[in-house]
């Protein structure tokens, strides 16, 4: 496989705000990337810095091999799906999809055939001579994406494209994206603040904070074994349980601390004795047993029920949330006993949040 | 108080406020057509009761209206293209720079706003004479009205551009095109009814502009017409009847062009602030 994006050192500063700091990433070519994170995180100023819009500070930016760290957009090659389509309002379908087309010199009837047979492929074809305030969100999307296409560019760039429609169109619209990214063998980088989106679509996921890449890999591999305590909270949904703890003499289990209850938890790998840490246990890693049955015993706060799956919320500090597939005979009130596989308890450092034992 | 009578009683007020604007404009209308005796008869007419419709063609005649009027439209045209071509310029980069240096120079150009053309006279005068510009007065007044109307263009359109999204211009970068090609594929197309709707606003001030023609033209033949009117009344004019047809004559047609362009007037000056 062939490097077709790669950062190396890469840092920008705004002014005093320094918003990327040493970036480092390789993208082989035809994988979808998803750069994902909270707001502010630097992942939309990455993504424009690849598109030439924004001037790193420091660093160097390849696409296909050719330094591009001082060369201006248009002769990137790369295309980007903004975050409000940013189609041009006072021309046609046919005319925004031609519109880079017809820059590069490209004769009028040959950028037409080209539009024709993009809009047949995401079904716009009886669009073509519509302006975009005549088009619904959904379909402005389409057209965004088909302008993106229409040039078939070294890498796709897209700025969280989804976060406008609604939540049905956005499910279908993922799953699109995806198809057209593996018809087209195309190279993606694809920012969103919803890790979901980024677990479902991309083949390797880029968690970011505060300009600094936390964590990068397979999403199923971020899942399992989260780097630290905040890509395991933002992994995932619900978010993960973090219960203070201490480790016990024997080093193989800890003592939780659940606010007027503490509880022994067992754990996979030995740790320093004493030591302060943090336990991680998703809410559908717990299962849920009778009072007797079980190694904690909670009493239950609130039950939530979607039919698909029930979600309880315990009455301890911190609360615990958990999941349980299908429907549950629970009631709040109750006390509840749950039983925890120790390979399924991820240990963080109390302190500085990075995740200790189990590889 | 109900609803309906408060509506009532807002409309009543604003048909009494628009009669007390209106009136001059109204008595300018009949006092042209009235006679030399009804001009001057107490209680005085509100319609004339033998209209003279041939004053218009004796003050055209008299008063050499079609040279007043030809150096009026030379300098109104001349200082709307010299306000166009380099305020569009300046309100763009106004709109998307935001620094220390850009809210400096709006300040600034606010500022000039605040001054009056009374004020400015003097050493716009007595500058441009020492630059020789005096030896051709109608660019002289152009340079000047550029200088004075300037800010107002550049305020008015440094809004339609601020409407315009910065995306737009990003996603034509992407696309291929450089930052001047962006600028006028994306930005000017979409900016323009904002800029046509000020260029005619700017048009019509300039057109009706007097204090600097009066104090820079001195030759007869190059001034504009409302110098030409200023000329046609002296201490004992009674020719009442002949000044206001030639208000008339040099008012009704940029009376004419707001009425028919109003609307786009009023929602290009408004088009930037709301959004």
């Amino acid at each position: 496989m062939t490097i077709q994006i790669e950062l190396t050192g890469v840092n920008k500063h705004y002014g005093a705000f320094h918003a990327l700091k040493n970036i480092d990433l390789s993208i082989e070519k035809g994988t979808f990337v998803a750069l994902v994170g909270p707001s502010g995180c630097g992942k939309s100023t990455l993504l424009r810095s690849l598109a030439g819009l924004e001037k790193i500070t420091a660093g160097e930016m390849k696409i296909a091999g050719d330094l591009m760290t001082n060369v201006p957009p248009r002769k990137r090659d790369v295309a980007m799906v903004f975050q409000s389509y940013a189609l041009y309002p006072h021309m046609t379908v046919e005319d925004n999809l031609t519109y880079s087309l017809r820059i590069r010199g490209i004769k009028k009837a040959e950028a037409r055939k080209a539009a024709a047979e993009v809009a047949a492929t995401t079904g716009l074809s009886q669009l073509l001579g519509r302006y975009p305030r005549e088009l619904s969100g959904g379909q402005r999307q389409r057209v965004a994406m088909s302008r993106a296409i229409i040039r078939n560019p070294k890498a796709f760039l897209f700025d969280e494209p989804l976060s406008n429609l609604d939540a049905a169109l956005r499910v279908h619209m993922r799953k699109e994206i995806r198809a057209l990214h593996d018809r087209l063998g195309a190279t993606s980088v694809y920012v969103t603040h919803d890790q979901i989106e980024a677990m479902t679509m991309a083949d390797h996921v880029v968690v970011m904070r505060d300009g600094v890449i936390e964590q990068q890999g397979q999403p199923l591999e971020l899942y399992d074994s989260p780097a630290n305590r905040f890509v395991a909270g933002f992994i995932g949904s619900p978010a993960m349980n973090f219960i203070p703890a201490t480790v016990n003499a024997d080093g193989l289990s800890l003592t939780v601390n659940l606010g007027t209850l503490e509880q022994n938890l067992q754990i996979n790998q030995p740790l320093p004795p004493g030591r302060h840490v943090t336990a991680g246990i998703r809410p559908e890693h717990f299962r849920l047993t009778s009072a007797d049955e079980g190694t904690f015993r909670v009493p239950v706060a609130v039950v939530e029920s979607t039919g698909s799956a029930t979600y309880v919320t315990t009455l301890t500090d911190p609360e615990l949330t958990l999941v349980e597939t299908g429907r549950s005979m629970i009631r709040a009130g109750e006390t509840i006993g749950l039983s925890i596989n120790p390979d399924q308890v991820h240990v963080f450092d109390a302190g500085t949040g990075t995740r200790l034992a189990r590889e | 108080m109900t609803e309906s009578f408060h509506n009532r009683l807002m409309f009543v007020i604003a048909i009494l406020l628009a009669i007390v604007y209106l009136f001059p404009l109204y008595w300018m209308y009949i006092t042209a057509l009235k006679s030399g005796s009804e001009m001057f008869a107490t209680p005085p007419s509100f319609w004339p009761s033998v209209p003279e419709w041939g004053v218009y063609a004796e003050v055209w005649q008299s008063r050499n209206m079609g040279r007043y009027l030809w150096n009026s439209m030379v300098i109104a045209t001349g200082a709307v293209v010299l306000i166009s071509v380099l305020g569009t310029g300046c309100a763009y980069v106004l709109a998307r720079y935001r620094n220390v240096w850009v809210d400096i120079g709006l300040f600034l150009v606010l500022m000039l706003q605040v001054l009056p053309a009374s004020l400015m006279i003097t050493p716009i005068f007595v500058g441009f004479s020492q630059f020789g510009l005096l030896e051709t007065p109608r660019l002289a007044v152009i340079l000047a009205i550029a200088a004075k109307s300037m800010p107002f263009f550049i305020v008015l359109v440094r809004a339609t551009f601020m409407s315009v999204p910065m995306e737009l211009e990003e996603a034509a970068l992407v696309d291929g095109n450089s930052r001047v090609g962006a600028f006028f594929h994306i930005v000017l197309p979409l900016a323009r009814n904002g800029i046509l709707v000020s260029a005619i606003l700017i048009f019509m001030q300039a057109f009706g502009e007097f204090v600097y023609s009066k104090s820079l033209i001195q030759a007869i033949e190059l001034q504009p017409a409302s110098v030409g009117l200023n000329s046609f009344m002296g201490p004992n004019t009674n020719e009442w009847n002949k000044i206001m047809a030639y208000a008339t004559i040099y008012v009704t047609p940029i009376l004419a062009i707001f009425v028919l362009l109003q609307r786009r007037i009023v929602s290009g000056l408004t088009s930037g602030a709301l959004k």
